[in-house]
């Protein structure tokens, strides 16, 4: 499985993990507010926003590197977009178009770099039940569920093709026929179709009437 | 295309997220009616679908990089409008929440372009189109210059949101190199969208949102005066995108000319030290060469070769579409018989 080592750091027993779910996600959504209205020139604010968040990273005990290497990953776009939009801002006359632009760079780093320690300290399981009793719509919330449940199924299912076809079709590798790698799409495709059948099916069969129940609600 | 998060206004911010909520309310009613208790399960495994083949990179060839389906077209062709709007706002939250890609703040903006204005916007678009040439081969044609067309709208609409965010006088540019760039990402995703659903077409065409059940539908094989009809209907269609952008980027661009001058609308001070400061502002648009008069005829030329090129793919798709079934209902002349032998084919992968 590709995606478990964000869900392995919210398991631990730190501070920031045992804190409610509800509280996380208010806090991030406020983290993430007060940094996209920093205005540009505020120096002072975005270094305490970065150092707010870095203590915060600390104390959670997730791998700095970990998050470096996916914000490195994020770094290309960030950069694009910020060249297209920078140049356009009205502070450019005030501040010059290095300053604007890497203010903006910072900017969505912070964001980023805060909704991802989110991510990390957070099981998904129990930012949903914080969504849900934020008030977010029940039917939404279920479908983020079943998402959850079943992506990582359907990514390893798909490996096990890709694998399946390396195996078997000689080629050189990196120039694949699109008619193979649509095809994987197409299989994947109705297999998930009709595992939601099946599922839906065998639900229906145990007594669901539409309503999601979990085991850690009661408590 | 997933919009960070420092990139958009405040206002634009609100407006897009106050949109997209409604948007996506809207879309969970009229799923509900529809299948009950069972959206949950089969909207939340889709969209686990869209986000694995997402996933799966596509060599470009020339160029060495990759691209991948967006999915948006697909979904909605297979699950109807609010079921593909649906099942990209679960991905674009799970995107969001679980990988940081696209921000917190631009969830709204990112689901009215890619939910709304892609999804159910090219679902309208996919659906006359489906029904005035009928058939699989309506299907096909219809979902893949959907696709083509969807990227576009999708695209145009962040170029709306970036302009209003920062009042910029160059939004016609934007919108121009924007589409231009999009036209070509566009006959991708059209590309992947008409492959996927002609391997869906021939081995299980009744999961087809309001296909017949059998599949076959009205004509089995489609005559030669049928195809030059497709190709004409095509060559039309492409005629018209060009015919259509062109006034239209034309008359955005005297729109936008006129509220910048400063009769109409008084610019501020900062604005106007702006404008004389900067004779190009976005000087990385600035390609010699590709003056406005240019931009302008370039984006409908890209509106018009685009629909061709999606047209020509698509024929070509359901031809060997057609004729592949052919071949397996000669070798087998039962039907249900080929299509189980093109299933298992590939299941065994």
């Amino acid at each position: 499985m590709r995606f478990d080592a964000i869900e392995r750091h919210g398991m631990h027993d730190a501070p920031l993990q045992r804190v409610d779910a509800r509280i996380k996600l208010i806090a991030t959504l406020l983290f993430v507010v007060a940094v996209v209205t920093t205005p540009v020139g505020c120096w002072r604010f975005l270094m305490a926003e970065g150092l707010l968040l870095a203590f915060l990273i600390g104390l959670s005990g997730v791998p700095p590197q970990e998050l470096a290497r996916r914000w490195l990953g994020f770094l290309l776009l960030f950069g694009f977009l910020t060249m297209t939009v920078a140049p356009s801002r009205p502070e450019r006359v005030e501040y010059g178009l290095g300053v604007v632009a890497l203010t903006l760079l910072l900017k969505d780093s912070l964001a980023f770099l805060g909704t991802l320690l989110l991510a990390h300290v957070t099981p998904f399981h129990k930012l949903l039940r914080g969504l849900r009793q934020l008030g977010v719509p029940l039917t939404l919330v279920a479908t983020l569920q079943f998402m959850y449940r079943y992506l990582f199924l359907l990514i390893d299912a798909l490996d096990r093709m890709v694998q399946a076809r390396r195996a078997r079709t000689f080629r050189r590798s990196g120039r694949l026929d699109w008619g193979i790698l649509t095809g994987l799409i197409g299989v994947l495709f109705l297999r998930s179709f009709e595992r939601s059948e099946r599922v839906h099916a065998a639900m229906l069969s145990r007594g669901w009437n539409g309503t999601l129940r979990t085991l850690d609600e009661s408590s | 295309m997933h919009i960070p998060n420092a990139l958009l206004d405040a206002k634009v911010v609100v407006a897009t997220m106050v949109l997209g909520a409604a948007g996506l309310a809207f879309s969970l009613r009229c799923l509900e009616k529809k299948l009950g208790e069972s959206t949950t399960v089969k909207m939340g495994i889709m969209a686990a679908f869209v986000f694995a083949a997402q996933m799966v990179n596509f060599p470009l060839g020339v160029i060495p990089a990759s691209g991948h389906l967006l999915g948006g077209v697909l979904a909605a062709v297979m699950l109807g409008p609010w079921g593909g709007a649906v099942v990209i706002a679960a991905v674009l939250i799970v995107q969001c929440l679980l990988f940081g890609d696209g921000g917190l703040m631009t969830l709204g903006a990112n689901f009215l372009n890619m939910g709304l204005i892609g999804t159910v916007g090219g679902c309208m678009i996919y659906s006359p189109l489906r029904r005035a040439i009928g058939g699989r081969n309506g299907v096909l044609l219809g979902a893949m210059f959907a696709a083509w067309i969807s990227v576009i709208l999708a695209a145009g609409a962040f170029s709306v949101e970036l302009a209003f965010s920062k009042r910029g006088p160059e939004f016609l540019r934007v919108l121009s190199l924007m589409t231009l760039v999009h036209a070509v990402i566009g006959v991708g995703e059209a590309l992947i969208t008409g492959f996927v659903l002609r391997f869906i077409l021939m081995t299980r065409p009744d999961l087809i949102e309001g296909l017949d059940p059998d599949g076959s539908t009205h004509r089995r094989t489609t005559s030669q005066g049928e195809w030059v009809g497709i190709g004409a209907a095509g060559l039309a269609i492409s005629l018209a995108v060009g015919i259509f952008l062109a006034p239209f980027a034309s008359s955005f661009d005297d729109g936008l000319e006129y509220v910048g001058s400063e009769e109409i609308l008084g610019f501020s001070p900062t604005e106007k030290a702006a404008k004389s400061i900067l004779p190009a502002p976005l000087p990385d648009y600035h390609v010699p060469g590709l003056e406005i008069l240019s931009l302008k005829l370039a984006t409908a030329a890209a509106g018009a070769i685009g629909t061709i090129v999606v047209f020509g793919f698509g024929i070509s798709l359901a031809w060997t579409m057609n004729r592949i079934k052919i071949k397996s209902k000669a070798r087998n002349s039962n039907p249900t018989l080929a299509v189980a032998d093109a299933g298992s084919e590939f299941d065994a992968f």
